[in-house]
């Protein structure tokens, strides 16, 4: 094919051993763009509603979407998916680094994996050579050690993804790991592959993409090159990658410290970019086709604990592993990343469970008893190493918190679950949204539960007024739309979203891989189109209306922020009522947060909105119409 | 005395460059720091993360030099 598809994908039965390779269909990519859009229209189509996430009618897919690999600067992410233990809707989750390029170079477009294996196995393929081989003597290993045996024993030219105890155990927020420290961390993926006994992925493959109109995209890029070489602000993107920017989300009041508690956090000089690069940083590490290398290998140096190596820590894991567990160290922040990657846990959710473990323990909701004789004291490593054991094991009170902080609230009661941060089921990522209503909003209304990808709004906020919700909602549903094109591509926001390169330009590059004559006005339709999909997906898992999943934990308007620049500050539930209010009015859905018929049929999805109504959810019709065009794009901010 | 601001992205379009994409020469007055600068500008200064200048990060406290070229850092928008 000469459209960025590589023209096979595979279909595995890991019950039955059976392989299957398929023609990949390009009329399918045409329609959902790949990536994201793919895997949310095969899981919708396929996976039974009431399917048990671990269960063998479970999918997991692997798609390497259509930009990636191709001749273009950072192409480098592989999407997966599959109905996410986590939240019980669509679950879908990326990474860059060098895997989806080597699959689409072997020949392959998607796997499919259905089934349990019988014994644990690894997926090994070497262009046409396929086999699911016997992984017993890597199960049990941590993520980054598999990978480092994996690659003695295959060779280094390998490209390999693990997962670790974690995953193997069914740690609801297992992450999936790549190249000693890239993962797809969001939506317990990594889970899901230990559900079916599969310990690895290793690809290698040396086949060439074909692209519609290959002079047209190399002009085109090498212009991109090097416009962005000499962009202001790459070279900071280069040497601090993204932890330089803790400080500024402490001095604007958005930095989560002590589960939550509060957004200020008196030590942040003591973890933040600064400290990485002078205590951590060994070298700059780059995925396929980038140099922005926002990766920092970085080693972690504690007395009387073995010097340990990994990729990070980046923003996220500073946020919710360092300020937010009370860490004074940057050392023992990169110690905990590393723990997390090792075992095979995202470290934004581990973060947000750990914190929140944290807070009952000062609270007294849990005790030494229940941790095995130790603590959880704000700031030590030593027992957040205790923790992340029982967990990983799922061992005593582990049991509960690998479920997630959700999950873990609702057995330990108390009140707890009044801080359990935490949107339909996936914590929160590493800002907190009481004095940014916007970013408040993302999270409530991100469709993989709390997540900042999905739309990031705090600059928006400070610029508009952090008092007040107005608007807001128009603004998330836009961002909602553009910013998971970058995931249904498979190339990264990072690259492609911050430094000046259009929307039009990035549709440009798809146009000259594909062929496609594609607008960004086109692009959006098929963003938002795949958007409901997950909706209407989620609500018939869920069997409730919409609106019943889309509340934060109620720290989230009860408690003011109670010290540093946003002393006082929050939203109230009035607020949070009006921005739903406007949020589905602008999405074209009812007031109970169900996707309208008219929307649906508008955009395609007449199978899914017949669904909904069999159900007893398909959203009431809205006197006056849908908004003929849904959200509003913010005009200083591209993505 | 004369300062030249960068910016890419969201600042670029609040900076108004006048130099070229990114830039914008500004006359400002000696001891002022970058803070008080974007203030007169009327750009918001919470929505710079740091400056950046002759390889080096700096707090919006700096006190930029005649001539200086200095680059405004936003802050990654979801990182």
């Amino acid at each position: 094919m000469n459209n960025g598809i590589a023209g096979t994908s595979l279909r595995i039965n890991l019950t039955i051993g059976e392989i299957e390779r398929i023609e990949s269909d390009e009329e399918v990519y045409r329609r959902w763009h790949g990536g994201r859009g793919v895997i949310a229209k095969i899981l919708y189509d396929e996976v039974p509603r009431d399917a048990d996430p671990f269960g063998p009618e479970n999918i997991f897919i692997v798609n390497v979407g259509i930009m990636s690999g191709c001749f273009i600067p950072a192409g480098s992410k592989v999407e997966f998916g599959s109905v996410s233990p986590l939240t019980n809707g669509h679950g879908d989750s990326n990474m860059g680094g060098h895997l989806g390029p080597m699959l689409k170079f072997a020949g392959y477009d998607m796997i499919i994996f259905t089934g349990i294996s019988p014994k644990p196995v690894y997926l090994y393929i070497d262009n046409d050579t396929i086999e699911l081989r016997d992984a017993s003597r890597y199960w049990g290993m941590g993520s980054l050690d598999c990978e480092k045996q994996l690659k003695k024993d295959l060779g280094e030219d390998f490209e390999i993804a693990t997962i670790g105890p974690a995953g193997e155990n069914g740690v609801l927020f297992s992450c999936i790991t790549h190249d000693f420290g890239r993962q797809a961390g969001r939506t317990g993926q990594g889970a899901v592959m230990g559900s079916k006994k599969l310990k690895a992925i290793a690809v290698r493959g040396n086949r060439s993409i074909g692209v519609y109109d290959l002079e047209s995209l190399k002009k085109q890029v090498m212009e991109i090159i090097l416009r962005t070489k000499t962009h202001p602000n790459m070279e900071p993107w280069q040497k601090y990658g993204t932890s330089f920017f803790i400080k500024w989300s402490n001095d604007n009041a958005v930095l989560p410290a002590y589960n939550f508690q509060t957004t200020y956090f008196n030590d942040v000089g003591k973890i933040d970019g600064d400290q990485l690069v002078e205590q951590c940083l060994i070298s700059h590490k780059a995925c396929f086709g980038c140099w922005m290398n926002c990766g920092k290998y970085t080693k972690a140096v504690i007395p009387g604990k073995p010097i340990v190596h990994l990729e990070g820590p980046e923003y996220e894991t500073i946020a919710l592993c360092g300020s937010n567990l009370g860490m004074k160290d940057i050392n023992h922040v990169a110690y905990i990343n590393w723990m997390l990657d090792n075992l095979g846990m995202d470290t934004m959710s581990g973060g947000g469970v750990i914190a929140f473990a944290m807070e009952c323990f000062e609270r007294g909701l849990i005790t030494e008893k229940d941790l095995e004789g130790h603590t959880l004291r704000w700031g030590s490593v030593d027992d957040v190493e205790h923790l992340l054991d029982m967990v990983a094991r799922r061992r005593g009170i582990g049991e509960w918190f690998a479920g997630g902080s959700k999950r873990a609230s609702e057995k330990i009661g108390g009140g707890s679950e009044k801080f359990a941060m935490h949107v339909k089921g996936q914590e929160m990522s590493g800002y907190d949204g009481r004095w940014s209503p916007g970013m408040l909003l993302s999270y409530m209304t991100a469709d993989i539960g709390a997540h900042h990808n999905r739309s990031w709004t705090i600059t928006v906020d400070i610029a508009e007024g952090r008092e007040s919700v107005e608007g807001r909602a128009k603004i998330v549903v836009y961002l909602q739309h553009i910013r998971p094109l970058f995931d249904t591509w498979c190339i990264c926001r990072l690259f492609w979203g911050e430094v000046d390169v259009t929307p039009e330009e990035i549709v440009e590059s798809l146009n000259h891989i594909t062929g496609w004559g594609v607008t960004v006005d086109e692009a959006l339709r098929t963003s938002e189109m795949i958007w409901n999909l997950t909706r209407c997906h989620y609500i018939e898992r869920n069997r409730d209306n919409g609106r019943a999943f889309d509340y934060p934990p109620s720290r989230s308007w009860e408690d003011k922020i109670p010290s540093g620049p946003g002393k006082g500050k929050g939203v109230t539930r009035d607020q949070i009522e009006q921005m739903l209010d406007e949020y589905y009015a602008a999405r074209g859905w009812d007031k109970n947060g169900n996707p309208t018929r008219e929307v649906l049929e508008d955009l395609g999805l007449v199978f899914a909105a017949d669904n909904l109504e069999k159900l007893g959810f398909l959203g009431k019709p809205i006197p006056g119409g849908i908004p003929p065009v849904r959200g509003e794009k913010y005009k200083p901010k591209a993505f | 005395m004369v300062i030249y601001l960068k910016a890419g992205s969201e600042l670029r379009h609040r900076l108004k460059p006048d130099i070229d994409y990114y830039t914008r020469r500004i006359k400002t007055d000696a001891g002022k720091t970058i803070k008080e600068v974007l203030i007169d500008l009327g750009i918001n200064p919470a929505l710079v993360a740091f400056v950046y200048t002759e390889g080096k990060v700096k707090s919006l406290d700096f006190i930029p030099s005649s001539g200086q070229s200095i680059t405004l850092q936003p802050p990654v928008s979801g990182g």
